[in-house]
């Protein structure tokens, strides 16, 4: 049952006036200037229809030509003036105050996205919605009040034209004004069935993108050649080509009845009839020829003000709904709440019956989805991920995670840093749950090292430091962090040592690193900031053999008094721990040392005999 | 020296691009090409007949005495003629037209999709070509239909220029003057766009930079990091700092624009449009009709119809520089079109049998690289056999995976099957002899059935895919979905498609190994994403269902070369060792050094003592 679509006026105005107040507030020299030019652009239109008036019926009247010349005068004057301000205004200050606004609502934007929860990222629905807003939002605003600016001027034009009618035949306005009525009906409605079409027709259109990208995506290159996929996505496209133009004529259909039959129509008729009307009147002498050729050129102008007129307000019902999407996201309100606590030198961090699941895509936290959307019905998200888990680590223990693809090792550090909060139990940081910290300062008390590092277009130095890095940090800090990651050879390659620009995002002349070489600046970040507490999330993963040795080591070496943790299914790497913990399917089900584990002889025994197993062979050489 | 690409084509490319368009829509349907403009002309017309003609009709028939009857039976029939031709208009636009368009855009995409699939790898990486690419891809859809609008319009606004210029010759022939005054503006117009142009080129770089603060805030990857340092204010002044250089372009070019923007506009709407009123105004008031000068009805219809021409001027600079765009963006459409493909096709029939592989003396070079990537690869890839590609990140293991797959040609050497060299085969039945796992392998937004086989199902493959599935360990979960092996995977498009984990896609692309059995397996690190208990299993399967292919794999874990033929070690794209397991560590060479290394985290120092 597809739902109406219905949005209520006052929302539409709400919504509207709504992005109007944000520019008001962001940037309000915009939006004076947009009703400046609006208002002086209304009286120019209505001043040369009302000039070019009184000219046709000087010149039929046989007035003198000093006052035709005057006319004109002031005409060409008035143009000198009118283009002046218009350029100024679109090519210089315009630009100007756009650019402004821009900046000033993605800055919102940011900071609003910086307090989400990173839960929010992994909602496919909640992240197409951010990264709309951060696209759309500010395009919007420029949309809305152009579309303002270009009411008002067709608003003063058109009524003082309308007024200029009724002093010279108010049966013509009185036509003109109940066909325009009739016109703003058909095209409110052909609005909407085309708003109808639009949504109809958008997964078909979702799909033609798709099948684009895999044609064009280097991703997909590959697997385009070695394979006959090219036939059964040509198939697809012409399937979903066909549905594309089977909506066309359905809706097309309903277009010529609103647009054609409607408005079309309508105004036609109504243009002959005023026509017919006035030369009837010519013909019983009541209107002189420069009144007719004055009265039509002022209904020509009416007609195409008004046609204009009724598109700038068809679209403020579009601009709602968009917005009313960017204002359900900045309403939207994180879930980790603000704790105050001060953070005290780390002494233990506890995991005590922690259980754990991505909740999000059954129960949605953030709600605007077209009506048609279903939440996924992949199962897998409403389960738990942890279960259970209730462990202790206390400062200068050195221990590993480990298990299988899936177990929930990621989502446990996930938690550790506070990046989550817990479903269920409580994790205390010297016994107190870390809710009550102040989460900013909280995740200051660990070093992480993830998988998926990145990167910042900013100087070495900036990267290591984590971006706080100027005149008062201590340059051997940085560059022993270096060392110890193992990048000292590669740093004395650069030209301008750790102030070098990393990336080409902002400069051409900016560093690109390897993978393992900004794999060594993420692990360096670890040495450099002083965290009581350092995570190494499958640090090793990018690297090969020989250099996975090397790291290792070094870990082991520069971290003696820190606390680490480990995550890795490499058991080669992790059996340096003090302390082993096995978790599988979500659960933890082992720990101990590398040595009695494998005394117990349990999962950990098992999986670490496979992993070396083929190793054994080389023994006997 | 290409240091800036030029940005705008010459008037005969112009044309010759946008009649490039016109002749594709042509091709596709000529009888709705004419309909179509066709229906243009008809508008165009009947636009200046109902409202500037109608006009001087009228006034001219009061002012000579005409009967006001057959004035109004001459206004009715225009009026009842113009209903019934715009609704008939209408109709065609509405209804009948929009099919025709998405058929004719759409065979020009699928032109481009064609050969998309037919130019080599290499020009993926080529940013110059891959940019052409992208947009020609991106665009050619909404441009096909683009191009045609622009023609509507350029032919309504012509008409319309023209009738009204005709109508002012025959009232004055001298008010052709101030229509052919604007001409002279055509150098504005230029010094403008050259203006606009080099403006747009010069925000760029700062849009890169606001772009890439944007990323890091809305992409997922960088959240983590963006919360956990100081790097969120770091990059949001870095947005800010992009303001002050926007202003000094604004300050740069668009004084230059403004100006040259106003002179445009005064000569066309001051000294053109007022001029020829004030020119008509004096000729009918001053000089008089009894001297020559102009009717009344005229002056009047030349006031408005100048009026007319104004704006259809207006719009037809408008038009051109519509048709500048699709001319630059057919351009690229037109390049990648004429490209012809590296890999040039053979016409040897594939054997089904495969064969003995031989590389002899290979050596490739990435275009553009100054270095080679793979330096005298020698060795014979024997019908049946097993080869391990060992080696470090980027010793070239990938690249000579590609090589033999046929994605490049070598720079030189050769590889030969059975004594011919490939590239004497046809390609797509060359490639189709391989069954292939790449690292980076992928998943389509289509059924499960699909992606194991990759190519339209027949009968009995139904079954083909479930014992494919479940040599790979995954057809409990696959079959278990809500359809089964019918549910679409990813989200691209469907808000119902599954999302698998790496886990399991890397499963999946596996099964498509076990579904196809074609004389060579390709498995590009297949066991990356794979706990060691999966993989030991999937190892174990994948041995049972090569058992007669040619295989060669690449792994980092160096436990599973024990189960090759051979192994073959790359070091910095030359071949460094290669021979069977046991005589590699015999050898102690880097292999046996590298194999001891990873054994000893398992196994502590005895290994090293033993040996």
């Amino acid at each position: 049952m597809p739902k109406k679509n219905r949005q209520k006026f006052s929302s539409i105005l709400k919504n509207n006036l709504f992005i109007l107040g944000k520019v008001a507030k962001f940037t309000p020299d915009y939006f004076v200037w947009m009703v400046v030019e609006g208002l002086v652009w209304g009286m120019i239109n209505s001043a040369s229809a009302i000039f070019s008036f009184n000219l046709l019926n000087a010149v039929s009247n046989g007035s003198d030509f000093a006052y035709a010349l005057k006319i004109i005068a002031i005409m060409a004057t008035f143009y000198l003036l009118a283009y002046a301000f218009d350029k100024w205004y679109w090519l210089i200050r315009n630009p100007l105050m756009r650019q402004k606004l821009h900046l000033k609502m993605h800055a919102e934007l940011f900071s609003k996205a910086q307090t989400l929860d990173l839960a929010c990222f992994d909602d496919p629905e909640f992240y197409n919605d951010f990264v709309w807003a951060m696209n759309e939002s500010d395009k919007r605003a420029i949309d809305v009040m152009e579309d303002t600016g270009k009411l008002i001027n067709r608003i003063v034009a058109s009524s003082s034209l309308f007024g200029l009618l009724l002093t010279v035949d108010p049966i013509i306005a009185l036509m003109l004004f109940v066909s325009s009525g009739i016109t703003v009906i058909c095209n409110l409605i052909g609005n909407k069935v085309s708003f109808r079409h639009n949504k109809e027709s958008n997964p078909l259109w979702r799909k033609k993108n798709y099948i684009n990208r895999v044609y064009h995506l280097s991703d997909y290159s590959k697997e385009l050649r070695i394979s006959r996929a090219d036939e059964l996505l040509m198939k697809e496209y012409d399937q979903n080509n066909q549905k594309i133009i089977e909506l066309d004529v359905k809706y097309g259909k309903k277009y010529y009845l609103f647009y054609g039959l409607g408005w079309n129509a309508m105004s036609t008729l109504t243009f002959f009839a005023v026509l017919l009307y006035m030369v009837l009147q010519l013909g019983n002498g009541t209107l002189a020829v420069g009144g007719f050729a004055a009265t039509v050129n002022v209904v020509w102008s009416i007609r195409w003000m008004f046609a204009n007129l009724i598109e700038r307000i068809t679209n403020y019902p579009k601009h709602s709904l968009y917005i009313e999407k960017y204002r359900e996201f900045l309403r939207f309100t994180p879930e980790i709440k603000d704790g105050i606590k001060e953070i005290p030198p780390f002494e233990s961090l506890e995991f005590k019956n922690v259980s754990f699941s991505y909740e999000f895509a059954s129960h949605p936290k953030y709600k605007f989805h077209d009506d048609d959307y279903k939440s996924p019905t992949n199962v897998e998200k409403g389960k738990d991920v942890l279960k259970n888990i209730s462990f202790k680590l206390t400062s200068g223990e050195k221990i590993a995670i480990v298990g299988y693809n899936g177990a929930g090792k990621t989502t446990l550090i996930k938690l550790m840093m506070r990046l989550y909060d817990p479903t269920d139990g409580e994790i205390l940081y010297n016994g107190v749950n870390i809710n009550e910290y102040d989460p900013v300062c909280y995740r200051k008390m660990i070093g992480t090292v993830f998988q998926d590092y990145k990167i910042f277009a900013t100087s070495v130095a900036m990267n290591v430091m984590n971006g706080k890095y100027d005149e008062t940090t201590d340059y051997g800090t940085v560059i022993d962090a270096l060392e110890k990651a193992d990048f000292t050879e590669k740093l004395k390659t650069l030209k301008d040592g750790i102030d070098t620009h990393l990336t080409r995002e902002f400069n051409d002349e900016g560093t690109n690193l390897s993978g393992g070489e900004s794999q060594k600046i993420a692990i360096a970040r670890v040495f450099a900031n002083e965290y009581p507490i350092i995570i190494m999330d499958e640090p090793s993963s990018a690297l090969d053999p020989m250099a996975e040795y090397n790291l290792n080591q070094s870990i082991l070496k520069y971290t003696n008094d820190k606390t680490v943790v480990f995550i890795s299914h490499r058991l080669s790497t992790t059996r340096i721990a003090d302390k082993i913990y096995m978790f599988s399917d979500g659960r933890l089900i082992e720990e101990g040392s590398h040595a009695e584990l494998l005394e117990a002889d349990g999962k950990y025994a098992e999986m670490f005999r496979l992993q070396s197993e083929k190793y054994e062979d080389c023994k006997a050489i | 020296m290409k240091k800036k690409e030029k940005k705008k084509l010459g008037f005969k490319r112009t044309a010759a691009n946008n009649l490039f368009a016109l002749k594709a829509i042509w091709e596709g349907s000529p009888s709705y090409l004419i309909v179509y403009l066709g229906s243009s002309v008809i508008y165009a017309v009947l636009g200046f007949l109902s409202e500037t003609y109608l006009l001087r009709k009228v006034v001219n028939g009061v002012q000579s005495g005409e009967d006001i009857g057959s004035l109004v039976t001459y206004v009715a029939f225009i009026g009842i003629t113009c209903i019934v031709v715009y609704q008939a208009l209408q109709w065609f636009w509405n209804v009948m037209s929009p099919p025709k368009q998405r058929k004719i855009a759409a065979n020009i995409e699928k032109m481009l999709f064609r050969q998309a699939a037919k130019v080599e790898l290499a020009c993926y990486e080529t940013p110059s070509f891959y940019d052409k690419y992208v947009r020609a891809m991106d665009e050619a859809y909404d441009r096909t239909i683009k191009v045609m609008r622009s023609f509507d319009m350029l032919i309504d606004r012509f008409i319309s220029l023209f009738a009204n210029s005709l109508l002012l010759f025959v009232i004055d022939p001298w008010l052709i003057v101030f229509g052919l005054f604007p001409l002279l503006l055509g150098f504005f117009k230029r010094m403008e766009n050259i203006a606009t142009h080099d403006h747009q080129a010069a925000v760029k770089p700062i849009n890169r930079r606001a772009d890439y603060v944007k990323r890091t805030f809305y992409l997922g990857e960088y959240a983590k990091e963006m919360r956990i340092g100081g790097m969120y204010s770091e990059m949001l002044s870095a947005l800010g700092d992009t303001f002050a250089d926007y202003k000094a372009l604004v300050k740069k070019y668009g004084i230059k624009k403004a100006i040259l923007g106003y002179v445009q506009k005064i000569g066309l709407e001051v000294v053109t449009v007022l001029g020829a009123t004030l020119y008509a105004v004096w000729s009918t008031m001053c000089i008089g009709p009894e001297a020559g000068g102009m009717q009344v009805g005229d002056c009047i219809v030349v006031l408005s119809s100048i009026g007319t021409i104004s704006y259809c001027l207006n719009n037809l600079v408008q038009n051109f520089a519509e048709f500048g765009e699709h001319a630059l963006f057919l351009e690229d459409v037109r390049y990648f079109l004429d490209y012809t493909p590296a890999i040039l096709d053979g016409d040897k029939a594939m054997p089904s049998y495969g064969g003995d592989l031989e590389v002899k003396n290979l050596c490739f070079k990435y275009e553009g690289s100054e270095t080679y990537t793979l330096k005298n690869i020698t060795f014979t890839l024997h019908k049946g056999e097993r080869i391990a590609l060992v080696g470090s990140n980027g010793s070239g293991k990938t690249t000579l995976v590609k090589l033999l797959l046929r994605l490049y040609d070598p720079s030189s050497g050769e590889i030969e099957l059975n004594g011919e060299n490939i590239k004497n085969y046809h390609v797509g039945g060359y490639r189709q002899s391989f069954s292939t796992v790449f690292q980076d392998f992928k998943m389509l937004s289509l059924s499960v059935r699909e992606n194991v086989l990759l190519r339209p199902l027949t009968n009995g493959d139904e079954q083909l895919v479930e014992n494919a599935l479940r040599e790979s360990g995954i057809y409990d979960k696959l079959s278990g979905l809500e359809n089964g092996l019918d549910s679409i995977l990813t989200r691209e498009f469907d808000d119902e498609g599954v999302n698998l984990s790496i886990g399991e896609q890397q499963k999946l692309s596996l099964a498509r190994v076990f579904a196809d059995s074609t004389p060579f397996v390709i498995l590009d690190e297949p066991s990356s994403a794979l706990d060691p208990i999966a993989e030991y299993k999937m190892f174990e399967n994948m041995m049972k269902a090569t058992e007669g292919r040619s295989v060669i794999f690449i792994s980092h874990r160096l436990s599973s070369a024990v189960l090759a033929d051979r192994v073959i070690l790359m070091d910095n794209g030359t071949i460094a060792e290669i021979g069977t397991h046991n005589e590699l560590l015999h050898k102690n060479g880097k292999y046996a050094a590298m194999f001891r290394r990873q054994a000893e985290n398992y196994l502590g120092n005895e290994v090293t003592a033993n040996a």
